[in-house]
């Protein structure tokens, strides 16, 4: 027994040592991924290694990854959709910096070739909800006026509906529309639609690329209860100066890049005017003759990159409509953004990025008529700080953190009027609102098929004076009002948003997810008219308007199949909605001081089933998509109390995308949408009131409109390709086959016969073609 | 190519169209509208009861027989049993002249059921003169003048009467962006409702809040219903489950020839 206790000893001694001797480094590979002919950096480009499948990581928004693994030798392999993998042999023994460029492929042309069915798929980890659209993306899909259009290009994706021809907003699973987050470059863009919702704000020569989320949104997003639009601005080539525009017959645009300094910056210039009231001259309608009808808007983008750890850009937007009837009426809006931000790497596990982002959205209603002289101002301004940190720990283990900081300013309505007019001058309470969120996410892969992304995202919100606060009585009378002198607090409210996501790879070509998320929306927009009227009231939280908040449930089956060529899914979401809004009968919302007196508070819930399928090469590519869902609101009040259909409940929501790339010249395009028609209220009799026909109203939203169906059709020519010099020319024709879509529908006295009352249903769009010249130098 | 291009040019302009539909409309149970006024200008006055009907139907009511109506000056005393003339039409007698300030009831008994109402005649505001609007191509349209009283709530109609018929439109209007101001409102028309050599009387009717809630809701519903998102049957101030109005009102009109 003696002689065996010095080996033991020995052993035990010795086994730390030899423990120290074998235990690896790791090491932090880490850099940015970018597009060799353009310098724009990539985002979602997945870095991963072959022989160790679920090893990997996603570049952030600003292309940057890190991860950090045992020293040894690795073949490295980066890829994103639309360009040509990229393998690079690493040997590690240190933290390394490695940025990578990549060249774009063309995937119409080529098959694509898998080199390893073992890589990691972007589509099987993202949380469910998401869609990631680039500009090659939506390059050929048809659409009004041939201008491409990323806002109207997302609503032939499932859950997400158009509110029909001619107007602006779309919803959402459910969600209203102003439930939608539209950020451009981080800026909150409050009103995205042009000319009443027949464009969006979005110049596609200026975007790289849109990231919707309906559902599982990560913990850095916030203040929208249905969706997030993350537009990204491009940051224009550091290679080579480029010019590229496009000449249309309702529009014209032109964008111009280049390097500050060749691959260290550069600047992105771009702008879209319409010239529609070139053609109301040839009218027949006296108000629509003479009529000014234009709008324009310009994006610009700078960035420099400072040093390997630092990088700044600058990015503004600004944008007008202008709309006046010969009759003397008049709407003009816009939007003007401009963020600042900062990236700045720590360390090779550490990014972070600080933004400074102000937004304002002004809209202006005026008659200019003698009698009736009036221009009623309004705006929302916004003042936003961000600081975002990105802390990859190790390949299991990435932690997101967070401040975001907004102070609203609103001016809900200032009302000039001359001497002769029949209006006084109303100057309306600013409101002032401070809306803070600190978020926490951990994103964690505990086995390689499994990965949980969950976290907390806490929202205050606090009203803050100079401000008078009300309270009402049912009859809509003020009872009390209490001044609040300016920086004093009215109320706070302070919401926790947990937000969930969890995914589980079933093989290398499938997944499932699984998702719960909370949101907390603090700004409101007040509309109880059926146009998207650019002079409806936004109007934030305050001691009558609760916080509206949502909850929602989704989850799914995902595959690529058929060598990734073919990509599918199928989800589900259930929702419940509180602190919804609704109107009191004849709402007097224009001008009012005291309009929450004239407003209803309840509850709505969504839930629906969502199927996508998508081409993604070969020669006809395309994707078809249907949603069968249902939206229903419940206000004490309204409809006896009852649950109601909400006006954007469409049971069946369906869209075939088709692009047929024919030869090297001609592309052709086809886009078919079927949905069935908006819930709405319509008479169940009529009365007299001084002899004049009255409608009598029974339930709310009870009837259909008749179901909505369009195709339009769309052709590309390459006129001339060289290396100096494109040109190519679109052919469009929206609605093709005519249908007579309602635009309005309205119930009045028979102008020919003073005995009968009679339905009118008037169609904005019936055929209506179009052609554009694309120029790029 | 170039000729074609320049045809397809002049295409888009804005092609809108509009047609009639018939889409199926349920019927409801018939309501019961009751309309009613006291004025200051010389009665009799009187109060309709009549039945709804549905959409596609004629714009006529059948009128309901049987209602025991009075109407009551609450501030005097004065209570008057109307009796019905033609069917669903009922008159006063004793009541021939209303009073500003003074409040209103109408008690209308009918199947075992009692309607209620109340209206206060508000101080009257006079119309200055009608005029003529031209503007719009092949319309012509009444407008009212007349100065709205500073410092007080006003709530008002326009009524039109053509050649000595009643025309079967009302136009509201209330004062609470224009208080003090000078109104120049003008009355909407259809083409051809006013034709030149037309005898027009314009009246500024004033009305109570409650009258002017049901109005207005009612203006918006028959000429504005394409743009409300949410129409809805507008709330009548007779209390017991009907529909229409009783207002206690001051008259001003003013006569002209369109020229």
């Amino acid at each position: 027994m003696a002689k065996k206790k010095p080996l033991s000893v020995l052993f035990v001694i010795l086994l730390p040592l030899a423990l120290c001797a074998q235990e690896k480094h790791n090491f932090s590979v880490s850099g940015t991924i970018k597009d060799k002919r353009s310098g724009e950096t990539l985002s979602g480009a997945t870095i991963g290694f072959l022989d160790h499948p679920g090893l990997g990581v996603v570049s952030n928004a600003y292309g940057f990854y890190s991860i950090t693994i045992p020293e040894g030798k690795y073949a490295m392999v980066v890829s994103f959709s639309g360009y040509a993998i990229d393998t690079v042999a690493l040997d590690l023994t240190q933290n390394i910096v490695l940025n990578k460029s990549m060249s774009p492929t063309n995937n119409q042309m080529q098959e694509v070739v898998v080199t390893s069915s073992r890589r990691s798929n972007n589509i099987l980890k993202t949380p469910p909800g998401v869609q990631h659209l680039s500009m090659e993306d939506i390059k050929n899909v048809p659409v009004l006026f041939g201008e491409k259009d990323v806002l109207k290009t997302i609503q032939l994706l499932p859950g997400i509906k158009s509110s029909g021809d001619g107007k602006s907003g779309f919803f959402v699973r459910g969600g209203g529309a102003d439930q939608n987050l539209i950020l451009l470059d981080e800026a909150t863009v409050y009103n995205a639609s042009h000319l009443l919702g027949f464009f969006s704000v979005f110049n596609s020569d200026a975007i790289k690329d849109i990231s919707v989320y309906k559902g599982g949104m990560p913990a850095n997003y916030g203040g929208r209860l249905a969706s997030v639009e993350d537009i990204k601005m491009k940051d224009g080539s550091d290679q080579k100066f480029g010019v590229n525009g496009g000449i249309g017959l309702i529009a014209s645009r032109i964008n111009l890049e280049g390097p500050i300094v060749k691959d260290k910056g550069s600047f992105m210039v771009s702008a879209r005017r319409t010239y529609v009231d070139a053609f109301t001259g040839l009218a027949s309608d006296t108000n629509i003759k003479h009529s000014v009808l234009y709008f324009y808007d310009i994006n610009l983008k700078a960035n420099y990159t400072l040093n390997e750890k630092n990088r700044v850009f600058l990015s503004g937007y600004f944008g007008k409509d202008v709309l006046d009837i010969k009759s003397g009426a008049g709407i003009d809006w816009g939007n003007s953004t401009a963020t600042f931000r900062w990236n700045h790497i720590f360390s090779n596990k550490l990014f972070t990025n600080s933004s400074l982002i102000y937004s304002n959205y002004n809209y202006n209603t005026q008659y200019t008529n003698n009698a009736n002289n009036i221009r009623v101002s309004s705006t929302i301004t916004d003042y936003h700080f961000k600081q975002d940190f990105n802390y990859y720990l190790n390949p299991r283990n990435k932690l997101d953190l967070g401040i975001d900081v907004i102070y609203h300013v609103t001016q809900p309505g200032q009302a000039t009027a001359s001497q002769t007019s029949k209006y006084n001058n109303v100057t309306l309470q600013k409101k002032y609102a401070l809306e803070s969120a600190i978020y926490a996410s951990h994103e964690w892969t505990p086995v390689p098929k499994l990965k949980f992304t969950y976290g907390v995202r806490l929202t205050a919100l606090t009203v803050l004076g100079p401000d008078s606060a009300y309270t009402y009585d049912n009859a809509s009378n003020v009872l009390t009002s209490t001044w609040y002198p300016g920086g004093k607090v009215v109320k706070t409210y302070l919401n926790p948003e947990p937000r969930f996501a969890a995914s589980y790879q079933l093989d290398g070509n499938s997944s499932v997810k699984l998702a719960y998320d909370r949101n907390v929306q603090n700004i409101h927009l007040l509309n109880n008219s059926t146009s998207s009227s650019p002079t409806n009231v936004y109007l934030p939280t305050s001691n009558i308007v609760q916080p509206e908040i949502a909850d929602q449930v989704s989850g799914g089956y995902y595959s690529n199949f058929h060598n990734r060529m073919y990509e599918f899914s199928s989800e589900v979401y259930y929702k419940t909605m509180q602190n919804q809004i609704d109107y009191k009968n004849g709402a007097q919302l224009i001008g009012n001081n005291n309009v929450e007196s004239q407003l209803m508070f309840g509850k709505g819930r969504g839930y629906g089933w969502e199927n996508y399928i998508r081409k993604k090469t070969g020669m006809l590519t395309g994707w078809i998509s249907y949603t069968l869902s249902k939206t229903e609101r419940q206000i004490v009040g309204i409809n006896n109390g009852s649950w109601y259909n909400a006006p954007q409940d469409q049971t069946h929501n369906f869209s075939v995308v088709g692009i047929y790339q024919y030869n090297k010249k001609w592309t052709f395009s086809a886009t078919w949408v079927y949905n069935t028609g908006n819930a709405t209220t319509w008479p169940s009799g009529k009365f007299p009131v001084d002899g004049a026909p009255v409608y009598y109203y029974s339930s709310r939203n009870a009837y259909r409109l008749p179901a909505y169906h369009r195709l339009d059709l769309g052709a590309t020519m390459i006129a001339k390709k060289t290396a100096r010099f494109e040109s190519s020319w679109t052919f469009s024709i929206y609605n093709a086959y005519g249908q007579s879509n309602p635009y309005t529908i309205s119930f009045q006295k028979d102008p020919n016969n003073p005995t009968k009352t009679q339905v009118l249903q008037t169609t904005l769009f019936k055929m209506v073609p179009s052609v554009t010249y694309n120029f790029k130098f | 190519m170039q000729k074609t291009i320049f045809i397809l040019l002049l295409l888009v302009v804005f092609i809108s169209c509009t047609k009639t539909i018939t889409p199926a409309l349920n019927t409801a149970p018939a309501q019961l509208i009751i309309q009613g006024a006291v004025s200051d200008t010389a009665g009799p006055y009187y109060v309709s009861v009549l039945n709804s009907v549905g959409f596609y139907a004629d714009n006529s009511y059948p009128g309901v027989s049987g209602a025991g109506i009075t109407i009551t000056d609450s501030t005097s005393g004065l209570r008057d049993v109307l009796t019905e003339t033609t069917t669903g039409y009922y008159v006063t007698h004793s009541l021939v002249h209303g009073i500003y300030g003074h409040t209103y009831l109408l008690n209308v008994s009918l199947n075992g059921k009692t309607y209620t109402a109340s209206s206060t005649m508000p101080q009257p505001v006079a119309l200055d003169s009608v005029t003529f609007d031209k503007q719009t191509k092949n319309t012509i349209r009444a407008q009212a003048n007349y100065q709205d009283p500073t410092g007080v709530v006003n709530f008002y109609k326009y009524s039109v009467v053509i050649n000595g018929i009643p025309d079967k439109r009302f136009q509201t209007f209330e004062d609470r962006l224009s208080d003090g101001r000078y109104i120049q409102d003008k009355v909407d028309a259809d083409t051809s409702e006013i034709k030149v050599n037309d005898m027009v009387q314009l009246s500024l009717v004033g009305i109570d809040k409650n009258v002017y809630t049901y109005l207005s809701e009612a203006e918006n519903i028959a000429y504005s219903n394409d743009q409300l998102a949410a129409p809805a049957t507008p709330v009548s101030n007779i209390s017991g489950g009907c529909l229409g109005y009783f207002s206690a009102q001051s008259v001003s009109s003013r006569k002209r020839v369109v020229k």
